[in-house]
C-alpha cells in the first residue's frame, strides 16, 4: 500500500508541476533594423537613418523585457556636416547610444498590434512614451515590427539646431522597423 | 516501560518518501528554474519581492507603477555586444565637437553678414568705372570717371574682403572630426572655395590695378580690364556656395 502511494505520488508530482510551469524561456534577436529620425526646418526636411541597431529580448514567467540600441554617431543624413551638427546638439559624443527598453506580455509577441510603452534614453535623458503601437507581421520566423515613436526635441532637453538663423521644429518623429527572430 | 515516538513510523516514512521525491523529481526542478531567475537566488528574489510589497508606493502614472520589479533577466547593453569603449562616453570628444560647430556657425553668420558689403560693392561698382564727363554741351568718355564713386567701391570691397577673411578663418581653424568623410551638400560647398577664395585674392588685387590707372588719367588696360569678369564669377561662386549648403531646399512653413 505505502509502495503504491509513493509511485503515485512520484507519477502525480510532474504532472501538478507541469500544470503550473510558465511558458518556456525565449530569446529574441534583432536580425535587421531601420530606425530613422525626421527633423523639419523651413527651408529643410531632413531623414536620418541608422541601420546598426542592436537588440535582445528575454521572455520569462510570461514577460518579455526588450532592449534596442543603436550608436547615435551611425543615423546618417546623407550630410556629414549636418551629422556631426546633428552629433553635438544631441550630446552624442558624451553619450553615443541611444536605447529603448520595453516591457511586454508574451502573447502580445504574436499580435498583430503592439502597445509598448518605451523608455528612450538619448543625450543624456530619458524619456517615456507609453501606448504607442507598432504593427507586426510575421512571415516564418521573422517577427517585423513597424511603428513611430513621436519624440520630440524638447523630451530630451535637445536645443533646437538652427539654419540660417531660424530653428528647426520640435517634433523628431522615429520611424522604427525591426526584424526579430524568437530562438 | 517503552518510551512512545514523538513522530509515528508512518509519518517518518511518508516525509522520506516526499522528501525523496522533492530531490529527485527533474520536472520540479524545471518549474524552481521557469518560475525565477537565474540570479539572484530564489531567496534574494523573494527579499526584493517583499522589500517591493512593503515599499514606497509609486505615484500613479509614472512607468513603475503596477509593474514588477525589474530582473537581472533584462537584456544589458554587454548582451548586445557593444563593448565599454563603445558605450562610455567622451567629455573630451564632446568639448571638441562643441568647439567645432561653435566655430561654424559663426562661420555662416560672417558669411551671411559678409553678403552685405558684397552686395554693396556690386552696387558701388556702377559708379566706380571710367564713366563720362561733360564737354560743354557733349559727354566726352572720360577714363578718370567719377573718384568718389570709385573709393566707395573700394572701401567696400576691402570691409568685403576682410570679412570673407575672417569668415574663412573660422571655417579653416574649426576642429576637424578625426575619420570624418565628407558627404553631401558640404562637398559642394568646399569645392566652391576653390573659386571664390582665389577670386577673392584676385579681385581686389585687379581693382587696385584699374584703381591706379583710371586715377593716373588711363584707361584700364591690360590685367586690370578682367577685375569685373572676375569680381562677378566670385561674386556667383559665392552665392552658390551659400546656396549649395542648404541644398536640396524644400520649402515648408
Amino acid at each position: 500500500m505505502k509502495k503504491l502511494f509513493a509511485a503515485c505520488l512520484f507519477l502525480a508530482l510532474p504532472t501538478f508541476a507541469q500544470s503550473n510551469r510558465q511558458p518556456s524561456n525565449t530569446q529574441w534577436t534583432l536580425d535587421s533594423s531601420t530606425l530613422t529620425y525626421h527633423i523639419t526646418h523651413p527651408l529643410h526636411q531632413v531623414e536620418g537613418t541608422s541601420h546598426a541597431a542592436r537588440g535582445k529580448g528575454v521572455c520569462q514567467a510570461g514577460r518579455c523585457d526588450f532592449l534596442i540600441a543603436a550608436p547615435v554617431k551611425t543615423f546618417d543624413s546623407g550630410d556629414s556636416n549636418r551629422d556631426l551638427h546633428m552629433l553635438q546638439v544631441t550630446r552624442g559624443a558624451a553619450f553615443p547610444i541611444v536605447t529603448v527598453r520595453l516591457h511586454l506580455p508574451e502573447s502580445a509577441t504574436t499580435a498583430p498590434t503592439i502597445d509598448c510603452d518605451l523608455e528612450v534614453q538619448f543625450a543624456g535623458q530619458t524619456a517615456h512614451y507609453e501606448h504607442v503601437p507598432f504593427q507586426q507581421t510575421i512571415q516564418g520566423a521573422e517577427h517585423r515590427i513597424k511603428g513611430t515613436i513621436p519624440a520630440t526635441l524638447t523630451d530630451f532637453k535637445i536645443t533646437p539646431p538652427s539654419f540660417f538663423t531660424v530653428p528647426i521644429k520640435n517634433e523628431m518623429p522615429i520611424d522604427v522597423d525591426l526584424t526579430w527572430h524568437a530562438s | 516501560m517503552r518510551r512512545r515516538p514523538l513522530i509515528s513510523r508512518k509519518a517518518m516514512q511518508f516525509l522520506g518518501t516526499a522528501a525523496l521525491l522533492l530531490i529527485a523529481s527533474p520536472a520540479l526542478r524545471a518549474q524552481s528554474a521557469d518560475a525565477l531567475p537565474e540570479a539572484p537566488t530564489p531567496q534574494v528574489q523573494a527579499v526584493d519581492l517583499a522589500q517591493n510589497n512593503g515599499g514606497p508606493q509609486q505615484p500613479p502614472g509614472t512607468k513603475q507603477a503596477g509593474q514588477p520589479p525589474s530582473t537581472s533577466t533584462e537584456p544589458s547593453l554587454s548582451d548586445l555586444g557593444l563593448t565599454t569603449a563603445q558605450t562610455q562616453g567622451s567629455a573630451r570628444a564632446q568639448a571638441l565637437l562643441d568647439k567645432r560647430t561653435h566655430m561654424l556657425k559663426v562661420h555662416q553668420r560672417l558669411g551671411l553678414l559678409t553678403m552685405i558689403p558684397l552686395a554693396a560693392t556690386v552696387i558701388s561698382s556702377a559708379s566706380a568705372t571710367g564713366g563720362h564727363h561733360r564737354n560743354g554741351t557733349t559727354l566726352v568718355p572720360s577714363s578718370t570717371g567719377n573718384t568718389a564713386g570709385r573709393d566707395l567701391h573700394a572701401a567696400l570691397g576691402s570691409v568685403t574682403v576682410g570679412m570673407y577673411a575672417a569668415t574663412a578663418w573660422y571655417a579653416i581653424r574649426a576642429p576637424k572630426v578625426p575619420g570624418t568623410e565628407s558627404r553631401g551638400a558640404i562637398r559642394i560647398h568646399k569645392a566652391l572655395v576653390w573659386i571664390h577664395a582665389p577670386g577673392m585674392v584676385l579681385t581686389p588685387v585687379l581693382g587696385a590695378m584699374a584703381f591706379k590707372q583710371l586715377n593716373s588719367g588711363e584707361k584700364v588696360h591690360g590685367i586690370a580690364s578682367a577685375h569685373a569678369a572676375v569680381a562677378w564669377v566670385t561674386v556667383a561662386a559665392y552665392g552658390a556656395s551659400i546656396v549649395s549648403i542648404s541644398w536640396p531646399i524644400h520649402l515648408k512653413f
